[in-house]
């Protein structure tokens, strides 16, 4: 058996390029990998210091690879995934990994569908068993088909009509985006959650889940070896067949601002505020991200320090953005405090914004950044879990795993003007979308 | 909710958010996204992946409920697998050292990365406010980074996001509690920055005032999602009130009557070495640490603090049901339980192995008859608070409004179910594996572990709920779960406490029980027990 090894990154070499004297414990995380004859690519990332393991399996299909009509179909197939093959049948997956010690979970994205399975080395085989049946042989009870649909649909009322963030968000997407498949909802539309049918199903199983069309990652109590010779024997005689088609629809440049009002009973306001920002694997990546940091990160970050603690406004202030194959969006979303308008805050971010275009950031701000970023790469690595899904997510959104290794590097080549750079280049005006929701109070509405 | 704090489960005890902290994981899976993961999800979801740094139920702010009963089972096997890694899985050994000025401090190496964990108990909690006063507890906590002799709240803030650290502090029902974590590299700021709060703090009146006014308004933000608020009513209708039924981070109008004062008085009489457990994990050489620690706090003036009063609740009689009104929702959330049992309980193993099979995992009883079979919910879940003393046992799920009285009926169905035909060999067995193989990944983090000794010495458990816990997960006989089930799972008396659309549920509820009661989420508080 022909391993690969690659190169063994010392991580802190890498991290003392950034902080200069640092110099610890040097430590590395060899990673070895593999492709399987039908394309599937496997990670290994050995580690003994508990007798567990971390399993991630990426594939890339999400709900940007969906249509008008059957939106919220790559999640609703995450959940079908755990209902049936035809080895496991239902309800035998989770019941044979339980008793084996073992759990499981699964999340859908725009852009992913990943599979995750925690448990003790000893059940190695097993999960293997398990995962190449349900790739191979998902079958499809028009019974668990209708409950799981009950499922999907008290999930979405509970993730969007239950939570002010969920309504806004959803309807921020919506607006931010006029052609490409990133402005539905990951979870679905709930007209579409009701008429999904048994061959869109089907249909989404040829679509995407080709072996060749997904990344395997393990990190734990295993060899490569070990690891290689179970894929071999179990994953890799499962034909490959043709991936999702690519996504073509390119969203047309936003030509000026979109806002959006949502009248709900709520308690307090919510502001929401999206700008246009390019995929994950740009090489803006890193420069947004300090520019996030500088902004968001921690009690000192320049938009906390405006609008909670000196103006007194919002009860918090943050940003989001996802990683994503196509160009996305930046979030800012603010909590106002009750009796402010919105709108108070939205200038006050704006004026934040200005003022990160029209003058350099300081050295120290810039500094504290890459620190917050260096903290973040080991908070993100210090566990088998936290190691199999970061490993996965730079392989596939970078195309790549060692670019998790060149993070701290390229962080630490971000100066001054890149962050003043992108900050002029993509929060304009007319780049932005802003979405507003305004309370009412009881079932009639009356503000 | 993902919009307010960005704070990560990691490092953290039982705080990140106020509001959050009552709030079980299955719940919060739904739909969450995390920014540190850069993960856009929609969860399948169940239970909380063991180390969910980044991804899974990352949301699940793990506090209150789960991370006790975490906490509480928390049991383990360090080390590894393969035949020349055969040892004994233990708890990585620790020392603990008793300041001169009575601080006692629990010291941990681990160098999987270069990183160190704080972890602090103040023995004094929300059980500690005035009556009127809740949350006091919780805003002295939240206040010790803001303000202190020789750093304004923004000082601090800019020092310890410098180093890429994080500081943060809160308050439960038993403990105030603050927990930090930085690079070893930074150590010595780290430490310094972490003594300087907790014994410098000043309370400027200022910062007071603004922690205040952002407690109330979250309270009230915190009423916009009913999952975020649920635990809240139920602990305070369950204990009507009192004890553990008082809103640890307080209320509309509890905040409001809080005064500097009151803090000040507060941290004087609570905050002192001899009432303090210091836990320091992670990359660092103990002698080195010991003497920096020393440094740091040895100077923290010795000083008797009052032993705060608590008093154990046994389980409710009678049924009772209080109908929180939310006139917007779609469905409805719901609670049912009694009071249950205290962290240090004998029966706490067979109870934990019971509770899997019955309503902890995805597999459990519970969720197969709501959501696997039936497809009413999202999840259905049930788990015990462990607490010092004892405190709630909650079987929780939510459902859309038309279906309400279906799932609460089938909730109690498998209740009586589980009294009826108890475990089998197979279920037991399966249970057993379940906890073991579950464990390690808990225990994983130096973050982890500072949690986890700090909250044992405050417990006066000892290492042995690690080192033993295999061994008595195994000896949970059919018998001994029997027992458990029998004494543990109340049948017949039972609080009910419903979020929803009251116009839709009101008549449903009422078969239930004959003791009602009816609140609006807008108006102020949870519920005090006043009538």
């Amino acid at each position: 058996m022909k391993i690969r090894w690659d190169k063994r990154v010392p991580l802190l070499v890498l991290a003392a390029a950034m902080v200069c004297v640092y110099m610890a414990s040097a430590q590395e995380y060899p990673v070895a990998t593999k492709t399987l004859k039908n394309g599937m690519k496997i990670l290994v990332q050995t580690d003994h210091s508990i007798p567990n393991v971390a399993l991630y399996t990426f594939y890339k299909v999400g709900s940007r690879n969906e249509r008008p009509g059957t939106t919220g179909l790559s999640h609703f197939f995450e959940h079908m995934m755990f209902n049936g093959a035809k080895k496991y049948g239902p309800g035998e997956l989770d019941k044979a990994m339980e008793t084996n010690g073992g759990s499981n979970n699964a999340y859908t994205t725009r852009n992913v569908t990943v599979y995750q399975d925690w448990f003790p080395r000893t059940a190695l085989e097993l999960i293997f068993d398990i995962e190449s049946d349900r790739i191979r042989d998902l079958s499809f009870d028009p019974k668990k088909i209708e409950s799981e649909r009950g499922v999907v649909a008290s999930e979405r009322r509970s993730s969007v009509d239950g939570q002010n963030e969920g309504v806004l968000d959803e309807q921020l997407w919506a607006t931010a985006f006029i052609a490409h498949p990133y402005q539905w909802p990951v979870v679905g539309w709930m007209s579409d959650i009701e008429h999904w049918t048994i061959e869109d199903l089907k249909h989404h199983f040829e679509m995407g889940y080709s072996p060749s069309n997904a990344t395997m990652v393990i990190a734990g109590d295993v060899t490569p070896e070990e690891v290689f010779a179970l894929a071999e024997k179990y994953l890799e005689p499962i034909p490959a067949h043709a991936p999702p088609l690519p996504v073509t629809t390119t969203e047309p440049a936003q030509l000026g601002e979109r806002r959006l009002v949502v009248h709900k009973p709520a308690e307090l306001p919510l502001l929401m505020i999206a700008y246009h920002v390019p995929q994950t694997n740009n090489p803006d990546f890193y420069a947004l991200n300090v520019l996030r940091s500088i902004l968001f990160q921690g009690e000192s970050s320049r938009m906390y320090q405006r609008l909670v603690d000196k103006d007194q406004i919002a009860l918090d202030v943050e940003s989001e953005s996802d990683n994503a194959f196509d160009p996305t969006l930046l979030l800012i979303l603010a909590q106002p405090k009750q009796g402010v308008d919105p709108q108070a805050c939205e200038k006050a971010i704006y004026e934040e914004v200005e003022r990160l275009q029209t003058a350099p950031v300081a050295d120290r701000e810039l500094e504290k950044a890459k620190n917050f970023r260096l903290a973040e790469f080991y908070r993100q690595v210090r566990t088998i879990n936290g190691r199999a899904n970061t490993l996965g997510t730079y392989e596939v959104f970078f195309g790549d795993y060692r670019k998790l290794f060149d993070a701290a590097k390229n962080y630490s080549g971000v100066t001054k003007e890149d962050v003043q750079r992108v900050a002029k280049q993509y929060f304009g005006a007319n780049n932005r979308t802003v979405a507003t929701l305004l309370p009412e109070s009881g079932e009639k509405g009356k503000p | 909710m993902r919009m307010r704090f960005v704070g990560r489960d990691e490092g953290l005890l039982n705080m990140s958010s106020k509001r959050e902290k009552q709030i079980p994981h299955p719940a919060k899976c739904a739909g969450i996204r995390d920014d540190k993961s850069g993960n856009t999800g929609i969860l399948r979801c169940w239970p909380a992946p063991a180390s969910s740094e980044l991804t899974g139920c990352r949301h699940s702010r793990v506090s209150g409920f789960a991370l006790v009963v975490k906490f509480a089972l928390a049991v383990a096997l360090l080390g590894s697998a393969s035949a020349a890694r055969a040892q004994k899985l233990q708890m990585p050994p620790h020392e603990k050292v008793v300041l001169k000025n009575g601080l006692t401090v629990l010291l941990l190496e681990k160098h999987s990365v270069p990183m160190v964990s704080v972890a602090g108990i103040v023995k004094a909690g929300g059980l500690a406010d005035p009556a009127g006063q809740e949350g006091l507890a919780s805003t002295t906590a939240g206040l010790l980074r803001k303000g202190t002799k020789t750093r304004t709240a923004q000082q601090f803030a800019g020092d310890i996001d410098f180093i890429g650290g994080t500081f943060e502090a809160d308050a439960g029902a038993d403990y105030s509690s603050f927990a930090a974590e930085f690079l070893s590299k930074d150590t010595v700021k780290g430490l310094e920055l972490v003594s300087d709060a907790v014994l410098h703090a000043t309370f400027p009146q200022a910062e007071v005032d603004k922690l205040l006014a952002q407690s109330v308004d979250g309270v009230k933000a915190a009423k916009d999602s009913a999952r975020d608020v649920i635990f809240e009513y139920y602990q305070g209708y369950l204990y009507n009130g009192k004890g553990y039924g008082r809103p640890t981070g307080g209320d509309e109008n509890s905040l409001k009557k809080i005064q500097r004062d009151a803090i000040a008085k507060f941290y004087d009489t609570y905050y002192t070495p001899g009432n303090t457990i210091l836990a320091v994990a992670g990359d660092f050489n103990s002698a080195e640490m010991k003497k920096k620690i020393e440094e740091v706090f040895g100077g923290w003036p010795a000083k008797v603090a009052p032993p705060v009063k608590e008093e154990a609740t046994g389980p409710m009689k009678g049924k009772k049901l209080l109908l929180v009104n939310k006139a917007d929702a779609t469905q409805t959330y719901f609670v049912i339980g009694n009071v249950g049992v205290s962290a240090t309980d004998p029966d706490r193993v067979a109870i934990e192995v019971v509770n899997t099979v019955f309503g902890s995992r995805f597999t459990s009883m519970l969720n197969e008859a709501l959501r696997v079979e039936s497809g009413l919910t999202y999840g259905a879940t049930s788990f015990f608070s462990l607490q010092k003393e004892p405190g709630p046992f909650a079987m929780f799920s939510f459902t859309r409004n038309e279906t309400t009285g279906k799932a609460i009926d089938l909730t109690l169905e498998v209740l009586k179910n589980l009294h009826m035909n108890g475990l089998t060999a197979e279920q037991l067995s399966s249970a057993k594996s379940y906890l073991k193989g579950q464990f390690p990944p808990m225990i994983e983090t130096s973050g982890q572990l500072a949690r986890l000794i700090v909250r044992y010495e405050f417990l006066g458990l000892d290492d042995n709920e690690v080192n033993q816990f295999e061994r008595r997960i195994d000896g949970v006989t059919g018998e001994m779960a029997k027992q458990a089930i029998a004494r543990h799972f109340p049948l017949e008396n039972l609080t009910f406490v419903l979020v929803g659309k009251s116009s839709e549920i009101a008549p449903m509820a009422k078969k239930y029980t004959e003791k009602q009661d009816a609140k609006e989420i807008s108006a102020p508080g949870f519920w005090t027990g006043a009538k």
